[in-house]
């Protein structure tokens, strides 16, 4: 991390004493909660991956070390489902940030009435994921929905179509996070002060300059919370393929927490599951430490 | 005030033709966005041949609101409502308290291993929902808490995003800020409370709105821990609504508009938040 | 690292002949495994007071309406027993829950579970055998329709009882059938005769698109071959002992998939998926005119009647034939969900379980149960009874289903598989299917992976069960 949230105040060691106190005092109720829901399930899980599980709880189970996770880590279903994530994660979020920002920036003038439409804009938050499915699950539907009827009906239809099945995933998770970023965009818009953007307009700075000199940099802590937080939870889509593919056609929309589903809810298989999950998470956090390493450098603190 | 308005006048012609283009981008936009929605409110009113058959319809000019009572009833919607606003308002409640003292620990305080716990907070949300519902279940159980608001809630209290969200915006704030709070003899929570809160209330409303809708989102967690109707949350109910046949298509519609009004309501509330104004000068100032 | 491997192999592989050994023994003459519970029928009696049972089901609205009407009936016809319905959604939620309930300990009293989870839900070993309390109440299973019966048994024993069955029909468009010259009143019975109609009905442009929606349902296949007396997985289709692989990569099969993707291929028909938004396009393409046949389950029936009752449709005369099928002779499969007994409530409610089912299963309740939901009667007294002639004199396109059920031989091929790996195998079937369908795959080529997947996958499965679990 930066030295931008720097440490180095002077202060003295009861200060600092009673600053330690206070930090357990205000973390401690997170970390209450996060070890006993996150991290207890987390380590029974790992623990978990080193043994043939049955199919139900209460049945023996076989201890086979770690050569479940090297069978299924070196399987080509695991790769395979691997390159979807990521892939999924390159669909969606650069475009699902852009996209907010974009509607952000423009709803942010002064106009009279922006409200309404800073309103409509945020809106898809308000839906589900399984109405967003529901929705464009019904919209691509070669029978009855509207895209073919408009003429875009390719062969195999969208859903069922190898090659667009995913991006239709895409375009349905960047619709239903929209409001999400939407919101984040604009919150973070509010701390860009009138005086400084005023300040840059006498000095004569262009709109695109203005934007880029001063709104961005003010900004830039927003979107590198967006793009961790994007990441992370694109890396966690579930619901969606779910209820428009199912992990189809031919497995190209098989994302990891959808393998996982699969493996654990369907064919009971809780420890191949484990495994699939831990390498999940792992993949995630260091993504994540990669992210805030090289990018965190680049957000600019008000210190 | 429009920027426009300050500063050099340009010709009056071209200001208001500028706002009209303005405001014909917002307006597709909008569409574009609400669409989706739009259809939804559309076939909810529908009869269910018309949501089937093509060509699409597009406004309903024979308004069924019978799909409503349909929905409400099959759905179960006026006790699974009840349940989910109690559920949703201690998560929300527990996340943006638990995020705001985490968020401010990590922006004002010192404390050793600071890098190493905020990676710790993070991590929680890259852990896959299937390593911790099914375990979830089970301690919930050896708490008593199965089937209670609380055993629904007590999972969810705290998060790594309302943390996350929190410490960005708190380190928004300058240090001399703190400084001359210091000096004023505010102590950390006085801070806290009476400035630093204040001048984030953008992301703290923020942080309610997304609290709020991924507890009211929540499906596969309240169906394994609650037993019986009398706990359930809004969404079983739609998911019933959606098993219906295709004959009742319109009625499921129905139900997803149903869950989704006290979002709306929700959203509307809070837009005033994140409207610019108050807090806009302060920080500087 | 290797050696090590190869000695669990083999052990896994010993362990799995014994077992497979003791079933064969088990199943030819020594009392059946299951049986080995007993059914504490006297623990009814002497409880004091109502004894309150669960049962989870997710039967949809207008079917839990009916199922609603006959708890209530039977809550008061008497007073020891009281049952409390839960609606879990979908079978599949519902199983999900039964599964984290052996965890939690939230488990109900009776469970109704979808057809091809039989299997996995004997392996929880918490099932109470209902032929357990046959025996011990004297009841006969005679009643049952032969193939409904031949459905539940497993090795000999009956686990679930059976209570909503339907089967695979094919719904057709009369209307498209006349203009395309064909003899409404005479659907397609065999493969052959829906190519050649489907080839008809294309030239004479009666329809829009391919004259057949072909839904990607695996069961389509395991059917097919059962129609054919060909078993789907070894070991009497898993019925007589563990199914261990898939045998269905042979000259029937192959024939099978090489029909499909020819229809495919030459614009006869067109696939859609059998889980998500589309699983209904094939009979919603019958009525927007671009189909004029699909094969789906008896239980539709009813919606789409109501559908085309709205007028919608105008152009639709809606006619249901049996399932057509290589040899056209018969064999459906009986389909749909059962109810099982959980060993794990007190005895007074294993009891109170009991008399509830055997409730279910009576003439009355079938007739009430069919004529409400369009499920078939499975007991042959509700199929004889005035009430089900007249109604099927009122509504033909119900018999159809009961019809094709009796049609045929009663063998394990009819009677359906019994996997404990069933969704993967599923979805191995699937996914070959797809891969012809969608890239072009030989029907040779991905039949084969099919069954190498398929047996791929009840080996992992298999592995995992304990040994002793039969």
């Amino acid at each position: 991390m930066t030295a931008a949230i720097s440490d180095d105040r002077v202060v003295s060691k009861s200060t600092r004493r009673k600053e330690r106190g206070l930090a357990l005092l205000f973390l401690a109720p997170s970390l209450l909660v996060f070890g006993v829901f996150v991290f207890y399930p987390l380590i029974h899980n790992a623990y978990l991956g080193f043994y043939r599980t049955p199919p139900f709880p209460g049945l023996p189970k076989t201890y086979v070390g770690l050569d479940q996770y090297k069978d299924v880590l070196t399987s080509s279903d695991f790769f395979d489902s691997l390159k979807t994530t990521v892939l999924f994660a390159v669909m969606t979020v650069p475009v699902g940030i852009a996209l907010g920002l974009a509607l952000a920036v423009l709803a942010h003038q002064q106009l009279r009435g922006i409200g309404i439409y800073r309103t409509f804009f945020s809106s898809t938050v308000a839906t589900s994921v399984a109405v967003a499915a529901v929705i464009f699950g019904t919209l691509m539907n070669p029978q009855v929905g509207l895209l073919p009827w408009l003429g875009v009906n390719p062969h195999p239809p969208i859903l069922q179509n190898p090659t667009w099945a995913l991006p239709a995933v895409a375009v349905t998770t960047i619709w239903q996070t929209l409001g999400l970023t939407f919101i984040l965009m604009s919150a973070g818009l509010q701390t860009v002060p009138d005086e400084l953007l005023e300040a840059a307009r006498v000095d004569g700075a262009g709109a695109w300059a203005r934007f880029w000199h001063v709104t961005l940099p003010l900004l830039s802590p927003t979107i590198f919370f967006a793009v961790v937080i994007g990441t992370i939870f694109a890396f966690q889509t579930f619901g969606q393929i779910d209820l428009l593919t199912q992990g189809g056609p031919l497995n190209k929309t098989n994302v990891l927490t959808y393998f996982i589903y699969t493996e654990l809810i369907q064919n009971s298989n809780e420890g191949k599951a484990a495994v699939l999950a831990i390498a999940l998470f792992l993949l995630t956090l260091l993504l994540a430490l990669a992210q805030i390493r090289f990018l965190e450098r680049r957000v600019t603190y008000e210190r | 005030m429009s920027v426009e308005a300050a500063g050099i006048g340009v010709g009056r012609g071209r200001r208001v033709a500028g706002k009209i283009a303005r405001y014909a981008l917002l307006t597709v936009l909008a569409i574009v966005v609400l669409f989706p929605i739009y259809i939804t409110i559309v076939n909810s009113l529908l009869v269910p041949s018309a949501i089937t058959s093509q060509p699409p319809k597009f406004f309903p000019t024979n308004p069924q609101w019978s799909s409503y009572s349909s929905a409400w009833d099959a759905g179960h919607m006026g006790e699974y409502l009840k349940n989910s606003f109690i559920v949703t308002i201690l998560i929300t409640v527990g996340q943006v308290v638990t995020a705001v003292l985490a968020g401010y620990a990590f922006a004002f305080l010192q404390f050793p291993f600071k890098r190493t716990l905020f990676v710790v907070f993070l991590a929680t949300l890259m852990v896959p929902f299937e390593v911790t519902i099914v375990t979830n279940v089970t301690t919930v159980n050896d708490l008593g808490l199965f089937n209670t608001y609380w055993g629904l809630a007590v999972p969810f209290l705290a998060t790594g995003f309302g943390a996350f969200l929190m410490r960005q915006a708190f380190l928004v704030l300058p240090q001399d800020l703190r400084d001359a709070a210091a000096l004023d003899g505010y102590g950390h929570f006085r801070f806290l409370t009476r400035v630093a809160v204040p001048l984030a209330r953008p992301a703290v409303a923020a942080l309610t709105v997304f609290a709020f809708l991924a507890a009211w989102n929540q499906y596969l967690w309240p169906l394994l821990v609650t037993s019986g109707d009398s706990h359930r949350t809004v969404q079983i109910g739609l998911k019933q609504l959606r098993g219906l046949s295709i004959d009742q298509v319109n009625v499921t519609f129905a139900g997803a508009v149903i869950a989704v009004i006290p979002l709306v309501i929700l959203l509307l509330v809070f837009q005033k938040q994140l409207v610019r104004g108050l807090t806009a000068g302060a920080v500087k100032g | 690292m290797t050696r090590g491997r190869i000695a669990r192999r083999f052990a896994a592989m010993v362990s799995a002949a014994l077992v497979t050994g003791a079933s064969l023994v088990a199943a030819a003459g020594a009392p059946p495994a299951g049986a080995a519970s007993t059914c504490p029928l006297d623990a009814l009696k002497k409880a004091k007071g109502t004894v309150q049972i669960t049962m989870w089901h997710s039967m949809p609205r207008a079917n839990e309406q009916t199922l609603q009407k006959l708890t209530d009936q039977f809550n008061s016809s008497q007073s020891k027993v009281k049952v409390n319905l839960l609606n879990q959604v979908t079978y599949d939620d519902t199983f999900t829950k039964y599964k984290s309930g052996l965890s939690s300990g939230d488990l109900p009293d009776i469970v109704q579970l979808q057809d091809t989870d039989q299997a996995q839900m004997i392996d929880t070993r918490t099932v109470l055998p209902a032929a357990a309390c046959a025996k011990a109440d004297n009841y006969s299973f005679s009643a049952f329709l032969p193939r409904v019966l031949s459905y539940v048994s497993i090795k000999g024993t009956v686990y679930a009882m059976p209570f909503n069955t339907s089967g695979s029909v094919l719904f057709y468009n009369k209307n498209a059938f006349q203009k395309a010259g064909l003899d409404p009143t005479q659907p397609p019975t065999t493969l052959d005769e829906v190519r050649s109609d489907a080839q008809k009905l294309k030239d004479s442009g009666a329809v829009g698109g391919a004259p057949m929606g072909l839904k990607v349902d695996p069961g389509f296949f395991e059917q097919w071959l059962g129609f054919a007396n060909q078993l789907f997985v070894n070991n009497s289709n898993g019925r007589q002992a563990r199914a261990t692989k898939a045998v269905f990569d042979n000259p029937t099969g192959r024939e099978l998939f090489a029909w499909m993707s020819g229809m495919v291929k030459d614009g006869l028909a067109e696939t859609n998926p059998d889980s998500g938004s589309s699983q209904y396009d094939n009979l919603l393409g019958i009525g927007n005119g671009n189909f004029a046949m699909a094969m789906d389950t008896s239980a539709s029936l009813g919606t789409i009647t109501q559908v085309l009752a709205t007028g919608q449709y105008p152009n639709v005369s809606l006619g249901v034939g049996p399932m057509p099928g290589p040899e056209g002779k018969g064999g459906v499969h009986a389909q749909g969900g059962e109810l099982f007994m959980v060993n794990k409530s007190s005895p007074a409610k294993q009891a109170a379980a009991w008399q509830f089912l055997k409730f279910l299963d009576t003439s009355a309740s079938q007739v009430t149960w069919a004529i409400g939901t369009g499920y078939i009667p499975i007991v042959k007294s509700a199929a004889a009874s005035p009430q089900m002639k007249d109604f099927w004199a009122q509504n033909p396109g119900y018999k159809v289903a009961f019809d094709q059920l009796l049609d045929g031989a009663n063998t394990p091929a009819t009677a359906g598989s019994v996997i404990g790996a069933y969704a993967a195998v599923k979805d191995a079937v699937r996914n070959a299917e797809n891969s012809m369908f969608l890239q072009g795959t030989s029907p040779d080529a991905a039949v084969k992976k099919a069954a190498s997947d398929s047996t791929a996958a009840m080996a992992d499965y298999n592995q995992r069960v304990p040994a002793g679990a039969g």
